[in-house]
């Protein structure tokens, strides 16, 4: 069972993404103690498309769908250049705070805290598309 | 939705969602804060890095004033987040009971 909805390209739209996921979870029995996880996850990727792909209006795609012990999350961003979020560079989480900037750590996080995390991107229709994994069992 | 203020004890209480649209309220609630603070997490629901944003940026500010900002009844996902991020070497952090 999947369920999609596409949203502005606004961190206004943050609301309306979190009643989504929540809907979504009740609606398809998804276990509720994922669902901070997912949250997390998906505004950190969110916000990065709103911030980083300015040079469109397309609004952003957000599938969310049940499978065995957990959840899978896809994301879709049209008309973008490619952006591998599995390749960002970690944070180093161990410098002092003097150090320490806020920016990089939504990505960081998402490594940590899904089972697993896949991006594609299509040349031909300029499409990003993020898919994420998360079970009780990986958390 | 977010709500921050004045606790009972002196302390700030934050309760409800720190998320991205939610960061900039906090923020400016926080940067008029002084000396060594408790933020009360009890109500907390949920943060992302947004939110982790506010808390370091408001850290690093008290420490240089010779204060801090200490977090107290911090529930299991959030400890989770902070220990991924290094929060849990920048800040004193007293779980939930």
């Amino acid at each position: 069972m999947t369920a999609s909805q596409s949203f502005p390209r606004s961190f206004d739209a943050l609301p309306a993404i979190f009643d989504f996921t929540s809907g979504e979870f009740a609606r398809q029995g998804i276990d509720p103690r994922l669902l901070a996880t997912i949250d997390l996850a998906v505004e950190e990727l969110f916000t990065n498309m709103v911030k980083y792909s300015t040079g469109t209006d397309a609004r952003v795609l957000i599938g969310l769908n049940g499978i065995a012990g957990g959840v899978e999350v896809t994301l879709t961003d049209y008309d973008v250049e490619p952006f591998d979020v599995t390749k960002a560079p970690d944070v180093d989480v161990n410098l002092p705070i003097e150090q320490r900037r806020p920016g990089g750590l939504g990505l960081h996080l998402i490594r940590r805290l899904m089972d697993s995390v896949e991006y594609e991107y299509s040349e031909a229709s300029r499409q990003s598309r993020i898919i994420l994994r998360k079970t009780l069992a990986g958390a | 939705m977010l709500d921050i203020g004045k606790g009972p004890d002196g302390g700030i209480v934050i309760k409800g969602r720190l998320d991205a649209a939610q960061a900039p309220t906090a923020q400016a609630f926080l940067d008029q804060v002084e000396g060594t603070v408790t933020l009360d997490c009890q109500g907390l629901e949920y943060i992302s890095s947004a939110g982790l944003g506010v808390l370091l940026k408001t850290q690093k500010r008290l420490l240089a004033a010779g204060g801090k900002l200490r977090l107290t009844g911090v529930n299991r996902h959030l400890q989770d987040i902070f220990g991924y991020s290094g929060f849990d070497q920048l800040f004193e952090i007293e779980p939930a009971r």
